[in-house]
C-alpha cells in the first residue's frame, strides 16, 4: 500500500467510497505496481477479495505483497482472499483431452466466442461471503490482472466488456463492492484502424468506470529517478461536476512507490 | 439551440447526444429527462449501462411516478436465467409492449441509455430500422438515446446520426469554463441548423447556456490577460520608447547592398583614398575600363 497514492485518491483503508470502479490502464510501461498496491489497500481494510491472476502466478504476488506488509498465504488459507490462478488453470484446461464438466471457468480459452461467462460465474460465486462464515468480511472486492490478455486468447472486446458489465453490475452496484481492472494497451501505431483491439477496450472500460489510473512512461524518454506519470481521473457519475484530472509523476522502489507533482521529483530538486 | 433542442415537442422526433470518454454526455441526457418530466410526459427509460439508483440521482422527485425504469442493467444478455428486460428485446413489439404495461394517456418519451450498448450486440442495419420504426411506428412521441462515438465505426455513428433530428456533441471545455456542445437540427422542412454553444448543468440539472460560437480550438477572448509581460518586473530596461523604435527601424542592415553603398563605391567623394598610377616602361597600360561591360 502506497501512502502517497492513498492522499492522492483521499482513501484510506479505514474510509473508502463504496462501489467504485477503479481501472488502471498503461502504455508503453508497466502499470501492475499498482495492482500490488490495491491488493494490499483492500486486504488491510479487511475486505473479501477475488483475484483474478490471469498472467502471473500466485508465488509472484505473494513475494511482492510480503514486502508490503501483507501476507497473501495468510489471506487465502482465512478466507479472505479468493485467488484464481489463470496460468495453473489453463494448463489444465489445454492438456486435458476431453471437456471437463468442472472448470467452466478457463472456457474461453477452448472456445474464445463464447465469451467470458464461465469467468464471471466464477466471480459471481466467489465474491458473495460463505453463508455461515466464521468471520464477517468487509464488501467484496474484484481485482483483475489484466483483462487485455484475453484479447490476445481470441475474446472479442465486446465479451470482455460485457463481463466487466456484469461484473460492475454485481460488485459494484448490488454488493456496493469494488472493482480494480488493468488494462494494457499495445504500443499501436495506426490510429483509425484499430476497431477490435485494446485500444476499443479502453474506451469502452473508461465509459464504465469512475475512476481511472492511467499510466505511460514520461513523454521525452527514460529517466532513472522517474518512472513515468500517472492521471488521476474522477470521472463525475454521480456528482454532476466534470471529470477532475490530476498529472503526477512517480518512481517505483523496493518496497514500494513514490508519488509526486510534475518537476518535484526529490532527484531534481 | 441546445435549450431549444431540449425543450423539443415535436412528434416523432429523435434526439441524439453523442459523447466520448473525454466528456460524459450522461449528464445532458438526466437533464433531458428532466425537461420532459417537467413538461408533464411519460418518460420509459431503456437503462443498459447504469442502474436505477445512478440514473434516479439528481432528478426531479415529485414526477417520479411518471417515470418508468426498464432495469437492462443487471442482467441484459440473460446470464442469471431471470432477466427484466435483455438487449434481445430491442424490438419494436417488445418495446410496445413494456410500454403498454404502464397506462398512459399523453405522449411518450422513450430514453435509451445507451445506444452503444445494443450497437455492441445487434447489427448496426437492424438499430437503424427498428429506430426509424419508433420514430414513425407512433408508439411513442420523442426518443432520446445516448451515444458513445468512440467505441464504433465513423459509418456506424455516422447512420444513427443520420437518423436523428437533432444531434447534440458533446466535448469538455476549455478552462473549465462549461462543456462545449455542436448542435445540428433537422426541421421537418428538411432545413438545417447548426449551432455551437458552451454550456454547463447545474445542480437541478437545468442547462445554462454561457455563451455561444464559441469553438474549443480557437483561442478565447482573454489570452491578452493570461498572457505573462516578460519585460515586466526587471532591473534592467528591456523597452524601447517611440524615438528608440524609430532609430531602430531605421538603420540599415550590415550585408544590404543598398542604394547608397553603391554610390558611395562607385563615385569616391573627394578626399578619399585615390590611386596613383605610374606605368613603367615595360607594362602595358591599357586606359580601358576592364570592368566597362558589367551592367553594374
Amino acid at each position: 500500500m502506497f501512502a502517497e497514492l492513498n492522499s492522492i485518491l483521499n482513501t484510506s483503508p479505514d474510509s473508502f467510497k463504496p462501489g467504485e470502479f477503479i481501472l488502471v490502464s498503461d502504455k508503453h510501461t508497466d502499470a501492475s505496481f499498482l495492482i500490488h498496491h490495491f491488493l494490499s489497500f483492500y486486504l488491510r481494510a479487511g475486505c473479501k477479495v477475488c483475484f483474478l491472476g490471469l498472467v502471473q502466478s500466485f508465488s509472484h504476488y505473494s513475494a511482492i505483497s510480503q514486502r508490503l506488509g501483507v501476507s497473501l498465504t495468510q489471506g487465502r488459507e482465512k478466507g479472505q482472499l479468493v485467488f484464481l490462478e489463470g496460468l495453473k488453470e489453463s494448463l489444465g484446461v489445454l492438456l486435458q483431452g476431453e471437456a471437463s464438466k468442472e472448470t467452466r471457468t478457463m472456457d474461453f480459452l477452448r472456445d474464445p466466442s463464447s465469451g467470458l461467462r464461465g469467468l464471471y460465474d466464477f466471480v459471481r460465486d466467489n465474491v458473495r461471503g460463505a453463508v455461515g462464515g466464521a468471520e464477517e468480511w468487509g464488501p467484496p472486492v474484484l481485482l483483475v490482472d489484466d483483462l487485455s490478455v484475453v484479447l490476445s486468447l481470441g475474446v472479442s472486446v465486446g465479451a470482455a466488456l460485457d463481463f466487466s458489465h456484469y461484473c460492475r453490475a454485481t460488485v459494484c452496484s448490488e454488493l456496493q463492492g469494488s472493482m480494480v481492472m488493468l488494462v494494457r494497451c499495445e504500443a499501436e501505431e495506426e490510429e483509425e484502424s484499430d476497431d477490435e483491439g485494446s485500444e476499443r477496450l479502453l474506451r469502452g472500460l473508461i465509459h464504465q468506470c469512475s475512476l481511472t489510473l492511467q499510466v505511460q512512461g514520461l513523454p521525452t524518454g527514460y529517466c532513472r529517478d522517474i518512472h513515468g506519470q500517472v492521471e488521476v481521473c474522477w470521472r463525475g457519475q454521480c456528482d454532476r461536476q466534470q471529470a477532475q484530472k490530476k498529472l503526477f509523476q512517480y518512481k517505483v522502489h523496493d518496497k514500494g512507490a513514490s508519488f509526486f507533482a510534475r518537476g518535484m521529483s526529490s532527484a531534481v530538486l | 439551440m441546445l435549450l431549444e433542442v431540449l425543450q423539443g415537442t415535436e412528434a416523432g422526433g429523435f434526439i441524439l447526444i453523442q459523447d466520448s470518454v473525454n466528456y460524459c454526455g450522461r449528464h445532458l441526457l438526466k437533464s433531458c429527462i428532466n425537461t420532459a418530466l417537467k413538461r408533464e410526459e411519460v418518460v420509459h427509460v431503456l437503462g443498459f449501462e447504469v442502474s436505477q439508483e445512478e440514473l434516479n440521482d439528481g432528478l426531479d422527485r415529485t414526477s417520479a411516478q411518471r417515470l418508468h425504469f426498464h432495469n437492462a442493467y443487471s442482467d441484459p444478455l440473460g446470464w442469471t436465467g431471470n432477466s427484466p428486460f435483455t438487449v434481445h428485446q430491442f424490438t419494436l413489439e417488445d418495446i410496445s409492449t413494456l410500454l403498454k404495461q404502464t397506462p398512459q394517456a399523453k405522449a411518450v418519451t422513450l430514453v435509451i441509455d445507451s445506444l452503444s450498448w445494443i450497437l455492441r450486440h445487434h447489427d448496426p442495419a437492424a438499430i437503424c430500422q427498428k429506430l426509424q420504426a419508433l420514430k414513425k411506428g407512433g408508439v411513442v412521441r420523442a426518443v432520446i438515446g445516448l451515444l458513445h462515438s468512440d467505441l464504433h465505426q465513423r459509418g456506424t455513428v455516422g447512420s444513427i446520426c443520420h437518423l436523428a433530428t437533432s444531434v447534440i456533441t458533446v466535448a469538455p471545455g476549455t478552462r473549465g469554463l462549461g462543456a462545449f456542445a455542436k448542435i445540428t437540427r433537422r426541421t421537418k422542412s428538411g432545413k438545417l441548423m447548426q449551432d455551437e454553444e458552451i454550456f454547463s448543468i447545474n445542480e437541478d440539472l437545468t442547462v445554462t447556456i454561457q455563451s455561444k460560437r464559441s469553438h474549443p480550438g480557437s483561442t478565447p477572448m482573454n489570452t491578452d490577460e493570461s498572457e505573462v509581460d516578460p519585460t515586466a518586473n526587471l532591473t534592467f530596461n528591456l523597452r524601447l520608447s517611440d524615438t528608440q523604435r524609430e532609430a531602430k527601424e531605421k538603420l540599415p542592415l550590415p550585408f544590404v547592398f543598398s542604394k547608397e553603398k553603391k554610390s558611395a563605391l562607385l563615385h569616391p567623394g573627394t578626399g578619399s583614398g585615390r590611386i596613383l598610377y605610374e606605368p613603367d616602361a615595360n607594362d602595358d597600360y591599357d586606359q580601358e575600363d576592364p570592368d566597362d561591360d558589367l551592367d553594374v
